[in-house]
C-alpha cells in the first residue's frame, strides 16, 4: 500500500494519507496541507508524486486520479499550489513552484493532446503554454520547463521547435544536462517522428544507460524503433520488458499483437488478438486499438464489427494518419463486400487524410484496385505507381501495373513489368500465369515456359492447378510443338479434365454404338446413346468449366487423326450443351473431310438453328454447297455470312471472291465479257480483304491468281513467292495452293521447275492426282515421255475411275512411240555408217542391232498399249458411265479408231524398218566377214566361213522363231499385223539367201533347203514386196499426214472436251506448234487453276475454326 | 500383340511397288512373298531374308494387283492394261491370260477353296468370277446402280466403280468396295446381290473378312478410317481412326485379333480389335504404303507370324508379328 506522509507542523508526527484511499474530496487534503504548512514539494507529491519523467507522470501518477475520476481534485490541488498566495508564501522556493507550474503545463498539454475538439484542444494548449511561460519566468534555465515545452510542442506536432527546446536542455552544459533523460527521450521522440529511427534508438539507448531503472516508456521507445526498423524479435523483447516494468496495456498490447501478426505466427496472432481485446476492455476509445481490432475482424470476416469499430475510431481520433487507417479499414470492408462505390469513397478519404504515400500506402493500393474495377485505368495506374514508388519491388503492385498496361494495350511495358515481377519473386505462380497469358500472342514458346513454371509452382505449393491453366498449357503444347509432343498436350488436357465419363471414351472402354448401315447418315442423332449410358447407370456429367478443355482435347484428337474419339467428345458436349455451335461445326468438318456432304449439311443446319447468323456456320455451308455444285445457293450463303459480320469477316468476302473467280472460268460458254466482269469482281473482293487485313495470305493469293489470269505473270509470281515465304514461316497455315501457283507461273513462263513435285510431297502425301497431272504435263513438255507415262500411271492408280487420265496416258504413249520412231530412224542410219566404216566390228554391230531393235520393239509395245487404252476407253464410254455425252463419245471413238489405224501403220513401219536395218547390217557383216576371211588360208577360210554361216543361220532362225512366238503370244489380238511381220521376216530371209547365192555357189544347197521351206509364199512375195514398198512410202507419208490430222483432231477434241469442262490435260497438242503454245499454256494454267483453289482454299475453313476456337479458350482462362 | 521389324529391302523393284501377297507354302517350299510394281514386273521373295526368287515380266503398264491360290501352286497378277496373267509359281509358266473387256482389273482374290478367282472390274461396276479349272468366266456380279440416279455420277469418279474384293472365310459371301465408299455384299452361290454397307463416302481400296468370324468385315477407305461391319446384319460395329491420310490397304492377322493397315501417310499401323485402337505405328517407309499382308499359317514348321508391307518408296519391309 503506497501512502504519503504529511508532516504535522512543528511536530514529528505525520499525517498518513493512503494513495488508494485518497479522500473523495480533494479539499480535505488541501486543508491538511494548508493547515500544516507542508513543504511545497509535498504538494507536488500528492499531486504528482514527483517522478523522473513527465511521461511517467502521464502514465502512472496522473492516471491515479484520472482513473479515479479525480482530475478536478488534482487540478484543484495544483492550481491552489500555483496560486499567487503560494507564490508569495513560498517565494523563495523556486524549484518547487516551477515544478508545480510545469505539472500544470503538462496536465494541460496532455488534455490538449487527448482532446478531440479542435477549439478546446487549442485552449488547453494555450493554458499549457501559459504555465510553462510562467515557469520560465521564475527560472529561464530550468531544464524541466524546457522539456515540458518540448513535450507541448511535440504534442502540437511542431517537431522543429520541439527539437530546439530539447536541444537547449541537452546543450546546456551547466549541470549534467547532457544526459537529461526526459530531454533525451523527447529528442528521441522527435527523431522517431521524423523517421530517423536508428538515431532515435541511439538516444533511447543513451537514456537507458544513464538511467537503467528508467520507466517502461524508454523500452517502449526502443521497441517502437526496433519495430520500425523491422527488427521484430528485438522489438518484442523490448515491449515485453516494458510490460514487465509497467502494465502499459493500452499501448503495448496492440503493438505487440501487431508484431505477432507481422511475424506471421498463427497462434501468436491469436494471442495478440487476446491482448488487443484486453486493451480494448481497458480503454475502449483508443483509436489505434480500435483500428487494429477492426483489422483483425476484417481478416476474420466480421465486417459488421469492422465498420462499428472503425467508425468509433474515426469519432475518437483526429490524427490524420489514424483516421486514414480507419477510413482504410472501412474501405477495405466495403471493398471485400463488393460495394465498390463506398469502398472507393473511403479509400479516397483515406488517401486524403494521409497526403504522403510513404506514410500509409495501402489506401493507394485499394483505390487503385477500385479504379481498376471501374475501368479508370489511368488514375488506377497512377495510384499503383505511387505504391510502387514506396515499394519498388512489390510483386502484387507490379502484377497489377502489368495488367493495366495490358488493358491499355501497351504490351511491351506490361511484359517488362511482369518479367520484373517474376524475377523478383520466382515463386509467384500468379505472376507467371499472367506473363504466360501475355506471351501467348507474341511468343508461344515463352508463354508455355511461363505456364509450366506456374503449374510447377502451384503443384509444389499443393494448390489446385486451375483447369484454365492446364487448358492453356495443353493448347500451347498442341499448337507449338507441332504435334511432335502431342502426348504432352494430351496428358495436360487429361489432367485438366480430371475424372469423368469422357475417360471411358478416351480409353476406348466405351465405343460408339453400332450403327445400322442404312441409318448411318443420321448418326449424329445418336445422342440416345448417351441417354442409354445414363440409363445403364453411368453418370454422363460435364461440368461447365470443363467444356472448353474437353473441346480442345477433342480438337487435339482430331489433329492426331483420331476422329472417332473426337466425334464422341463433341457429341458428349452437344448432349449436355446443345448450343455449343463449335462442336456442331467440328462434327460437320469431320463429316466434310470424309466426303459425307449430306451429314455435314445437316449438322450445319443444326448449328444454324442455334444461331442463324453464325458466320462460321454460314461460311462452311457455303463451301459445302459449292462442293455439291449448288452455285447460286452458295453465293447467297456467302453473302449472308458476310452480312452477318458486317463485312468484317474476311473469309466470307474471300469466299465470294473465289466464287466469282470460279464463275469466270466455269461458265460453259466462256463469254469473254462475263469472264472479265467476274474476274474484275473477284479482284475487287480480294483487294477489299487485303485493305482490311494487309497480311491475309489467301486474299493475296487470290489477287495474284487473277493477275496471272490476265497474263501479268511477273507481278503474280512476285506475290506468290512472297506469300509462299510468309506461309512457310507459319506453322498454323499451310498453303499448298501457293506452291502450286508458283509452279504454274514458272510453267507458264516455260521453266519446268520441279515445284510440283515439292508440293506433292510436302502437302498431299502424294495423293493428289491433280498435282500428278501437272507433273505429268511438265514431263510431257520436257519430252520425258517415260516419266510422263509413269506419272500418269501413278495418277490412274490413285484415281482409277478418272478416265481422262487413261486418255492422257494413251496420248503420252503414242507420242513416245512417234518420237522414238523418228529418232531410231536417224540413229539407225548413223549406226550403219559407223558399222561400214569401221572394220572388224561384229560385236559393235550386234550392239547396234540391239540398239535398233529394242527401241522399235518397245515402241511397238507402247503403241499397242496406247491402242489398247484407247479401245478400252471407247468401249468404256459406250457404257455411259463417265458422264461424257453421246456426241463426245462418238468423236472420242472416232479418234481412237484413227489412232488405232495410225498405230498399225506405225507398227508396220517399225517392223519394216527393223527388217531393213537388219538386212543392211547383215550385208555389212558379210562384207567384213569376207574381208577377214580373205586374209586366211583357203581351206580354213572355207571351213570357218561355213561354220560361222551355219551358226549365224541357226541363230537367226532361233531368234526369229522366238520372236515369232513372243509376238504371237502378245499380240494375238492384232493378227494381220503379225502376219505381215511374219512375211517380211521371210522376205528378209529370202533376200539374204539371194545375196549369198551371188557370193558363192557352194552354199547353195543349204540355202536351197531353207528356201524350200519358204517356197510356198515366195511367189507372192516378190510382187507383194514391191507393192509393200510403195505402200510403205505412201503409208509413211500417210502416216505422217494422218498423224498431223489426228493431232489436229485431238486438238479439236481437246477443245471440245475442255469446253465441256472436262479436265483434259490437253496433252494431245502438237508440241511443234509454237503459235498455239501461249494459248495452250494459258489454258493449262487456267485449267489447272480452276480446280485448285476451289478445293484448297475452302479447305482452309477448319483451320480457321481452330484459330477461332483457341483464342476463345484462352480468353476464358 | 506387336510388330518388330525384321528386314527391309530397299529398291526391291525399280519403281513403286503397288501390290503384295503371300503365296502359301507347298510341300516342297515355304511361303513366298509375291510383289507387283509399276516397273511392270512381278517378283517372288523368300522370307525372312527377302532374297529374290524370281522376276516375272510380260506385263504392260503397272502391276496393280497380285493374288495367290490357296494351294500355293498358282498365282495371278494383273496390270493397268486390264490383263490378268495366271502362272505357275515355281516355273513361271503362263497358265492362262484373262481379260473381260471392257472391264478393267483391280483387286483380285482366290476363294478359300481355290475354285474361283474374283476380280474387281472397275468401271464395269461388277466383279468377274473366273473358274480356276477351265479359266472361263463363270459369273459377273453387278453392283446395282443407286436408285433414281439416272444421271451419270459426277466426273470426279465417285461412282460405284469397283476397286476391291474380299471373300468371306466360308466362301459363301463376296464383298466389294467401290469409289463412292459403298460396300456391296453378294451371295456367291446364287450370284445375287444382297445389300450395301454404308458409312464410307470415299474410295474403299481394301477390305477383308475376319478369318475367325465370317460375319465381320473390315474396310479401309480414303476417308482415313477403318470400319468394322457386321456384313450380314448390315450394321457398322465400329470405326477406327488414326491414319493421317488415305488408308490404302489392310489385312487381318491369322488369329483374327489384329488388323494391319498401310496408308498414304507412309505408316503401317497395327490395330488391336479389342481396344479398337492403334497399338503400334511403323514409320519406316518413306512413301505411301500400298499393301500389307500377313503370312498365312502353315508350312514346314513355320509358326512365327509375319507381316509384309510394300510402298511407293520401292522397298519391302518384313515384320515379326507376335
Amino acid at each position: 500500500m503506497v501512502s504519503v506522509y504529511i508532516p504535522v507542523q512543528n511536530s514529528e508526527e505525520e499525517v498518513r494519507v493512503s494513495l488508494e484511499l485518497l479522500p473523495r474530496d480533494a479539499s480535505d487534503i488541501l486543508d491538511i496541507l494548508k493547515a500544516e504548512q507542508a513543504p511545497l514539494d509535498l504538494w507536488l507529491v500528492i499531486a504528482v508524486l514527483k517522478t523522473v519523467s513527465v511521461l511517467q507522470f502521464f502514465d502512472s501518477r496522473f492516471r491515479e486520479y484520472f482513473k479515479q475520476g479525480k482530475i478536478e481534485q488534482f487540478r484543484q490541488i495544483l492550481e491552489e499550489g500555483s496560486s499567487p498566495e503560494i507564490d508569495e508564501y513560498y517565494a523563495d522556493v523556486k524549484y518547487e513552484r516551477i515544478a508545480i507550474l510545469n505539472a500544470l503545463g503538462a496536465y494541460y498539454s496532455y488534455l490538449g493532446k487527448v482532446e478531440t475538439k479542435q477549439r478546446e484542444k487549442d485552449d488547453h494548449f494555450i493554458l499549457a503554454t501559459q504555465y510553462y511561460n510562467k515557469a520560465s519566468r521564475i527560472d529561464m534555465h530550468e531544464p524541466s520547463t524546457w522539456i515540458g515545452k518540448g513535450q507541448l510542442l511535440l504534442a502540437k506536432g511542431d517537431l522543429d521547435q520541439a527539437s530546439a527546446a530539447f536541444k537547449i536542455v541537452l546543450d546546456d552544459n551547466r549541470d549534467d544536462n547532457r544526459d537529461n533523460v526526459p530531454a533525451l527521450l523527447g529528442q528521441a521522440c522527435v527523431l522517431f517522428n521524423r523517421g530517423r529511427y536508428s538515431d532515435s534508438l541511439e538516444l533511447y539507448k543513451r537514456a537507458l544507460q544513464v538511467h537503467p531503472n528508467c520507466p517502461a516508456s524508454v523500452r517502449l521507445g526502443i521497441g517502437l524503433c526496433r519495430y520500425k526498423m523491422g527488427q521484430f524479435e528485438k522489438a518484442r523483447q523490448a515491449f515485453k520488458r516494458a510490460l514487465q516494468i509497467q502494465k502499459m496495456l493500452r499501448l503495448l498490447w496492440p503493438l505487440e499483437s501487431w508484431i505477432c501478426k507481422q511475424m506471421k505466427a498463427a497462434d501468436e496472432t491469436w494471442k495478440g488478438m487476446e491482448k488487443m481485446q484486453k486493451a480494448f476492455e481497458i480503454y475502449p476509445y483508443c483509436a489505434m486499438a480500435l483500428n487494429y481490432l477492426a483489422n483483425h475482424f476484417f481478416f476474420t470476416g466480421q465486417h459488421f464489427l469492422v465498420e462499428q469499430l472503425t467508425e468509433t475510431a474515426l469519432a475518437v481520433s483526429s490524427l490524420g494518419l489514424m483516421k486514414s487507417h480507419s477510413y482504410y479499414n472501412l474501405a477495405r470492408s466495403y471493398h471485400s463486400k463488393g460495394d465498390y462505390e463506398k469502398a472507393g469513397m473511403y479509400y479516397m478519404a483515406s488517401v486524403k487524410e494521409c497526403n504522403k504515400p510513404h506514410d500509409f500506402v495501402l489506401p493507394y493500393f485499394g483505390l487503385g484496385q477500385v479504379q481498376l474495377k471501374w475501368g479508370d485505368f489511368r488514375s488506377s495506374l497512377s495510384n499503383f505507381e505511387k505504391v510502387l514508388e514506396v515499394y519498388p519491388e512489390n510483386c502484387e503492385t507490379l502484377k497489377v501495373i502489368g495488367h493495366i498496361y495490358v488493358q491499355l494495350s501497351q504490351t511491351e511495358k506490361a511484359l517488362e513489368v511482369l518479367r520484373k515481377a517474376t524475377k523478383i519473386d520466382p515463386r509467384d505462380a500468379q505472376a507467371f500465369l499472367e506473363l504466360g497469358e501475355l506471351l501467348i500472342q507474341s511468343d508461344a514458346g515463352a508463354a508455355l515456359d511461363a505456364f509450366r513454371t506456374a503449374r510447377g509452382l502451384l503443384k509444389k505449393n499443393g494448390g489446385e492447378v486451375p483447369i484454365e491453366l492446364l487448358n492453356n498449357i495443353g493448347v500451347l503444347h498442341f499448337e507449338r510443338e507441332n504435334l511432335r509432343l502431342a502426348g504432352l498436350a494430351e496428358q495436360t488436357f487429361r489432367e485438366a479434365l480430371g475424372d469423368g465419363v469422357w475417360l471411358s471414351f478416351l480409353d476406348g472402354k466405351v465405343h460408339s454404338p453400332p450403327v445400322d448401315s442404312d441409318a448411318s447418315s443420321r448418326q449424329y442423332n445418336d445422342l440416345q446413346f448417351f441417354r442409354r449410358l445414363e440409363e445403364e447407370g453411368t453418370a454422363v456429367d460435364l461440368p461447365w468449366d470443363k467444356v472448353t478443355t474437353l473441346f480442345n482435347h477433342a480438337r487435339l484428337l482430331e489433329q492426331l487423326h483420331d476422329n472417332e474419339k473426337a466425334s464422341i467428345l463433341y457429341k458428349l458436349i452437344l448432349f449436355k450443351y446443345p448450343d455449343y455451335i463449335d462442336a456442331y461445326l467440328r462434327l460437320a468438318a469431320i463429316a466434310k473431310a470424309r466426303n459425307n456432304t449430306q451429314l455435314s449439311i445437316e449438322l450445319i443446319g443444326d448449328a444454324l438453328k442455334v444461331n442463324d447468323r453464325c458466320p462460321n456456320a454460314l461460311s462452311m455451308l457455303g463451301t459445302l454447297e459449292l462442293k455439291s455444285d449448288d452455285w447460286l445457293k452458295a453465293k447467297d450463303t456467302f453473302r449472308a455470312a458476310r452480312e452477318a459480320t458486317d463485312g468484317k469477316d474476311s473469309y466470307a468476302t474471300l469466299a465470294l471472291g473465289n466464287w466469282n473467280y470460279y464463275a469466270a472460268l466455269r461458265s460453259e460458254k466462256r463469254g469473254p465479257k462475263l469472264e472479265a466482269t467476274h474476274l474484275e469482281k473477284a479482284k475487287e473482293l480480294y483487294t477489299k480483304v487485303l485493305v482490311q487485313h494487309p497480311s491475309n495470305f489467301y486474299a493475296a493469293n487470290g489477287a495474284a491468281v487473277v493477275l496471272a489470269e490476265k497474263g501479268q505473270f511477273d507481278v503474280s509470281k512476285d506475290i506468290f513467292t512472297q506469300v509462299q515465304e510468309a506461309a512457310s514461316g507459319n506453322i498454323f497455315v499451310q498453303m499448298p495452293d501457293v506452291w502450286i501457283n508458283v509452279a504454274h507461273v514458272y510453267f507458264a513462263q516455260g521453266h519446268f521447275a520441279l515445284a510440283y513435285q515439292n508440293c506433292l510431297r510436302k502437302f498431299y502425301y502424294n495423293t493428289d492426282t491433280q498435282v500428278l497431272l501437272y507433273l505429268a504435263r511438265t514431263h510431257y513438255e520436257a519430252e520425258q515421255w517415260q516419266d510422263c507415262k509413269k506419272t500418269l500411271l501413278r495418277a490412274i492408280h490413285l484415281a482409277p475411275s478418272n478416265y481422262t487420265l487413261r486418255f492422257d496416258a494413251g496420248v503420252a504413249m503414242q507420242k513416245f512411240s512417234m518420237f522414238t520412231l523418228q529418232k531410231t530412224k536417224k540413229t539407225a542410219d548413223e549406226f550403219c555408217i559407223c558399222s561400214v566404216t569401221e572394220e572388224n566390228t561384229i560385236d559393235f554391230e550386234c550392239l547396234a542391232f540391239d540398239a535398233l531393235y529394242v527401241p522399235v520393239r518397245s515402241t511397238v509395245a507402247e503403241l499397242k498399249n496406247a491402242v489398247r487404252v484407247f479401245s478400252q476407253l471407247s468401249t468404256a464410254s459406250s457404257l455411259h458411265y463417265h458422264g461424257f455425252d453421246e456426241k463426245k463419245i462418238e468423236t472420242h471413238v472416232g479418234y481412237c479408231k484413227h489412232l488405232l489405224d495410225a498405230a498399225k501403220v506405225h507398227h508396220e513401219a517399225a517392223e519394216r524398218e527393223e527388217q531393213q536395218n537388219r538386212q543392211r547390217l547383215e550385208l555389212a557383216r558379210q562384207v567384213s566377214l569376207a574381208e577377214e576371211a580373205r586374209r586366211k588360208a583357203e581351206e580354213q577360210r572355207k571351213l570357218q566361213l561355213e561354220k560361222r554361216k551355219q551358226e549365224d543361220l541357226l541363230k537367226q532362225v532361233r531368234q526369229q522363231e522366238e520372236h515369232f512366238k513372243r509376238i504371237k503370244e502378245q499380240w494375238r489380238t492384232t493378227e494381220p499385223a503379225s502376219k505381215r511381220k511374219e512375211r517380211s521376216q521371210m522376205e528378209d530371209e529370202d533376200g539374204r539367201g539371194e545375196k549369198r547365192r551371188r557370193k558363192g555357189g557352194k552354199r547353195r544347197k543349204r540355202d536351197k533347203k531353207s528356201r524350200y521351206e519358204m517356197d510356198e509364199t515366195e511367189g507372192d512375195m516378190m510382187d507383194g514386196e514391191m507393192e509393200d514398198d510403195d505402200a510403205y512410202v505412201n503409208n509413211e507419208d500417210d502416216g505422217n499426214r494422218m498423224n498431223d490430222q489426228e493431232d489436229d483432231k485431238a486438238d479439236n477434241n481437246a477443245q471440245v472436251l475442255a469446253a465441256a469442262g472436262l479436265e483434259d490435260s490437253d496433252a494431245e497438242d502438237d508440241a511443234g506448234a509454237p503459235s498455239s503454245n501461249i494459248n495452250r499454256r494459258r489454258r493449262a494454267w487456267s485449267e489447272s487453276d480452276d480446280d485448285e483453289p476451289s478445293v484448297r482454299q475452302l479447305e482452309a475453313s477448319p483451320t480457321r475454326e481452330n484459330l477461332a476456337e483457341f483464342p476463345g479458350s484462352d480468353g476464358e482462362a | 500383340m506387336k510388330l518388330a521389324g525384321l528386314k527391309s529391302k530397299e529398291n526391291a523393284h525399280e519403281e513403286s511397288i503397288w501390290a503384295a501377297t503371300w503365296v502359301p507354302a507347298t510341300e516342297s517350299r515355304p511361303a513366298l512373298l509375291l510383289t507387283g510394281s509399276l516397273d511392270e514386273t512381278v517378283r517372288l521373295w523368300r522370307s525372312d531374308e527377302l532374297d529374290l526368287q524370281g522376276t516375272n515380266t510380260g506385263h504392260c503398264l503397272g502391276v496393280v494387283s497380285v493374288a495367290a491360290h490357296p494351294s500355293g501352286v498358282i498365282a495371278a497378277s494383273a496390270s493397268l492394261d486390264s490383263f490378268v496373267r495366271v502362272f505357275d509359281v515355281d516355273t513361271n509358266a503362263t497358265i492362262s491370260t484373262l481379260e473381260a473387256p471392257p472391264s478393267e482389273v483391280w483387286q483380285m482374290q482366290f476363294d478359300p477353296k481355290g475354285t474361283i478367282l474374283a476380280v474387281a472390274g472397275g468401271g464395269s461396276l461388277s466383279v468377274k468370277l473366273w473358274d480356276t479349272a477351265t479359266w472361263k468366266l463363270v459369273a459377273t456380279l453387278s453392283v446395282p446402280r443407286p436408285e433414281g440416279s439416272n444421271k451419270p455420277a459426277d466426273r470426279s469418279g465417285s461412282s460405284k466403280f469397283v476397286l476391291s474384293v474380299a471373300w468371306s472365310p466360308d466362301g459363301k459371301r463376296l464383298a466389294c468396295g467401290s469409289m463412292d465408299g459403298t460396300i456391296s455384299i453378294f451371295d456367291v452361290a446364287r450370284a445375287k446381290f444382297l445389300h450395301h454397307l454404308e458409312g464410307h463416302f470415299m474410295p474403299v481400296r481394301s477390305l477383308a473378312y475376319s478369318p475367325v468370324d465370317p460375319r465381320v468385315l473390315f474396310t479401309a477407305s480414303d476417308d482415313t478410317h477403318i470400319h468394322i461391319y457386321d456384313a450380314e446384319g448390315k450394321s457398322m460395329i465400329g470405326a477406327m481412326s488414326g491414319h493421317a491420310s488415305w488408308v490404302l490397304s489392310l489385312d487381318v492377322s491369322p488369329d483374327g485379333a489384329a488388323v494391319a493397315s498401310g496408308s498414304s501417310d507412309r505408316t503401317v499401323r497395327l490395330w488391336d480389335l479389342n481396344m479398337r485402337a492403334a497399338v503400334q505405328t511403323m514409320s519406316n517407309h518413306t512413301d505411301q504404303v500400298w499393301a500389307v499382308a500377313f503370312r498365312p499359317p502353315g508350312g514346314t514348321g513355320v509358326r512365327a507370324g509375319r507381316l509384309a508391307s510394300v510402298s511407293d518408296d520401292k522397298s519391302i519391309s518384313l515384320y515379326d508379328y507376335s
